[in-house]
């Protein structure tokens, strides 16, 4: 009896830990249902278009695929990933990389990743709409690694129209132009997560130097890790001046959120940010818009200089090498019905953009007429405007997303110098390499 | 002590009620360390198969330029929570342990932030500390109208309002300590009381002594918390403005996210040692080991 007892114990303890520490998996009937982590929800801007997106897609194939999005903040996203790569659990559809080092050197160095070459050599309608700069930047070794881009989507500035008033286009004016024509009207700026618009802001200062266009247009090749350089000095300097005199009140310490509040509340006159914005100046939105603030008061036009951040030499969607079969039908079905005209047509008339190779239909065209700021932007860039990847796309993730933020209240309060912030950022970015 | 026969024969009964916790042990604490451990020798980015390396990670780690600013930050909350924290824990259990009117409800309401995840609560911090809308500036404003300070996002501030986010919450040691002076044994405040003691004689030759292993136990808690203090920096300041809030696991998860592997582990081993130098130190300054009674 005792040695029974004992047994029983053991068995007990042994199956409570069999069972904490494995995990279970729920089988649908016949649906396959994939669990999908992104930032596109709640409040960020992307969700606006991306979860009715996702709610299309459930319904399009109700029965056989369902996609169910994981809330996650946008900073945290890339890092998620990467834990999830660690772990060897990674969702079936990822966008983006954020840290292009990390997606080269490990995900396709080790072949980590699914080739999506088989699967758009049988859609013809969907690898038609890819863009060739896309296409060619996403082809390793033969096979196509994500999902190039069909659309590209220069960012550049949005500014109220009743608070300050341009005797020209913006991008006709340099630099110098631009801030005297402010006068006492701020930009929304920002320094926490990723310090996206001051990030936007500082390109279009390296842009403005001599050689920073090509410099930054390298960077994507090759990551960038001295900044102690005079294109980096001269833009910085000018950085420091813009955040001292021109940043809105609450750029310290400012999350995306609080920047575009600060627009959409007319503290400040200027927001840098991309053609996904519009959507928070429609009048369904009126509810982010305070103090007399009103989405037909903006306008959009590309940076000082005729320069704008585009880059479609980046990774797109992706899906993980190794999913189960239906999962990566399920995965590739999401992506295909994201390429589809409808869909494209739908995103451009929320989030902006440019697909060259879509014959745009009727109903398109006359929509978009109604949205005086998607036709601001596709009216803004010509052929002599300048386009280079964000600053945050050529340096080190970490230094890209966290440092970069981080250093910005010393340059702001001007504990560091210009070239000291330079040094700083140098010194980080050497720390981050193996 | 030998064990006789009968005590004998319950033997395997007790080895199989501690099996499940030795091989939880085993599984989620002594392998995963010993992991660590031998995976910070080597360059390691988590997916190729780690090659010895030497003591290259903790020579890197150890020159960081943020490394002697976790330090100084390390020393100095630890040195905060030593004192203030714990000591206002403790004031707070001696409050309570005098049961003035409405105690329980003191000790109930002060409970709350233990049981808000310090996730919200660091962000509950970073709308109080707002420069625009927070209470505090607000409040500040009443009497300095002009005043405008960034807490979180400037030099020196965000380091004072970081501390601030922990500093005077200390349920956990009010409820240690306030366990300890509860268990005192009655005869000896009588014979105090007796002997013509003050109430103030009585906490300090009394109940302060008899209360040490709650105190040692208290700081020793709080000292490891400041180690592994993570939440609270990366949902406010993540390290900044700089490096001035900068602690080892802002630089360990930093280290994660390049996917070096070896040098997070360096900074693991690292933050093990200091919680056991804590240990042994607090158990030798409190003398831990010491029966009080």
């Amino acid at each position: 009896m005792k040695n029974i007892m004992i047994l029983m114990v053991m068995v007990l303890g042994v199956s409570f830990l069999l069972v904490a520490a494995g995990s279970q998996e729920v089988e649908d009937n016949g649906m396959v249902e994939l669990v999908i982590p992104h930032y596109k929800a709640g409040q960020n801007v992307g969700g606006k278009f991306f979860l009715p997106q996702v709610d299309r897609f459930n319904a399009l194939y109700d029965g056989t695929y369902r996609i169910v999005i994981e809330e996650l903040p946008q900073d945290g996203y890339q890092d998620k990933i990467k834990l999830l790569a660690q772990m060897n659990k990674l969702p079936a559809l990822i966008e983006g990389v954020g840290d292009t080092v990390w997606f080269e050197d490990y995900m396709l160095a080790n072949d980590r990743v699914q080739d999506l070459k088989p699967w758009l050599d049988t859609k013809p309608h969907v690898k038609g709409l890819l863009l060739d700069d896309a296409l060619e930047y996403n082809t390793r070794d033969g096979k196509i690694v994500s999902l190039p881009l069909a659309l590209a989507r220069p960012i550049g500035l949005f500014y109220n129209n009743t608070m300050i008033n341009p005797s020209k286009p913006i991008g006709e004016m340099t630099h110098e132009e631009f801030l005297d024509m402010l006068g006492d009207q701020k930009i929304a700026f920002m320094t926490s997560e990723n310090a996206w618009t001051t990030n936007l802001f500082y390109t279009s200062l390296i842009a403005a130097e001599p050689g920073g266009v090509e410099m930054l247009q390298n960077g994507v090749e090759e990551k960038i890790y001295d900044y102690t350089g005079p294109i980096w000095r001269e833009a910085t300097t000018n950085l420091q001046k813009v955040l001292q005199d021109y940043a809105s009140g609450n750029t310290l310490g400012a999350a995306y959120a609080d920047a575009a509040n600060s627009f959409m509340s007319r503290r400040s006159a200027v927001i840098p940010n991309g053609p996904w914005m519009v959507g928070d100046f429609a009048p369904d939105s009126e509810d982010k818009w305070s103090n007399g603030f009103s989405g037909d008061q903006v306008s959009g036009d590309v940076y000082p200089g005729n320069f704008a951040i585009a880059n479609v030499r980046g990774y797109n969607w992706w899906i993980p090498n190794g999913l189960p079969e239906r999962e990566l039908e399920a995965a590739l079905a999401f992506l295909e019905f994201m390429m589809s005209p409808d869909e494209l047509e739908a995103f451009m008339l929320v989030e902006g953009g440019v697909v060259p190779k879509l014959t745009l239909s009727e109903d398109f065209l006359t929509k978009q007429k109604k949205n005086p700021i998607l036709v601001d932007l596709a009216t803004t860039i010509n052929k002599d405007t300048r386009l280079a990847p964000l600053f945050g796309d050529v340096v080190p993730g970490s230094i890209g997303n966290m440092e970069f933020g981080k250093l910005l209240p010393k340059l702001i309060d001007g504990t560091f110098t210009p070239q000291q912030f330079c040094e700083e950022l140098t010194l980080k970015a050497a720390e981050t390499r193996l | 002590m030998p064990i006789n026969r009968i005590e004998r024969r319950y033997v395997p009964f007790a080895y199989a009620f501690l099996l499940p916790t030795i091989a939880v042990f085993l599984l989620f604490y002594l392998i995963p360390i010993v992991t660590v451990v031998l995976t910070s020798f080597t360059r390691w980015d988590g997916f190729s198969t780690p090659t010895f390396n030497g003591l290259t990670n903790y020579l890197r780690f150890f020159s960081q330029s943020s490394f002697l600013i976790s330090l100084r930050n390390l020393l100095l909350w630890s040195l905060i929570a030593a004192t203030l924290h714990v000591g206002f824990g403790v004031l707070v259990a001696f409050v309570l342990f005098q049961k003035p009117k409405g105690w329980k409800a003191v000790r109930g309401v002060y409970m709350i932030p233990n049981i808000v995840s310090s996730a919200a609560m660091a962000m509950i911090f970073r709308f109080m500390f707002n420069n625009d809308f927070g209470f505090l500036n607000s409040l500040i404003r009443l009497v300095r109208p002009s005043f405008q300070v960034n807490w979180f996002f400037e030099s020196p501030w965000a380091f004072v309002a970081v501390t601030l986010t922990w500093l005077f919450y200390g349920a956990i040691i009010t409820l240690i300590v306030l366990g300890d002076l509860m268990n005192i044994p009655s005869d000896l405040h009588d014979a105090a009381r007796i002997d013509g003691a003050t109430g103030f004689q009585a906490i300090l030759r009394i109940q302060l002594p008899l209360c040490r292993y709650a105190i040692g136990t208290s700081i020793i808690l709080s000292i490891t918390s400041r180690i592994a203090m993570y939440e609270a920096i990366a949902l406010t300041t993540r390290g900044g403005p700089g490096d001035d809030t900068m602690n080892i696991p802002i630089i360990l998860v930093k280290a994660i996210t390049d996917l070096n592997y070896g040098l997070a582990n360096a900074a693991a081993v690292f933050m093990f040692l200091m919680g056991m130098f804590t240990l042994w130190i607090i158990n030798r300054l409190f003398r831990m080991n010491n029966p009080i009674y």
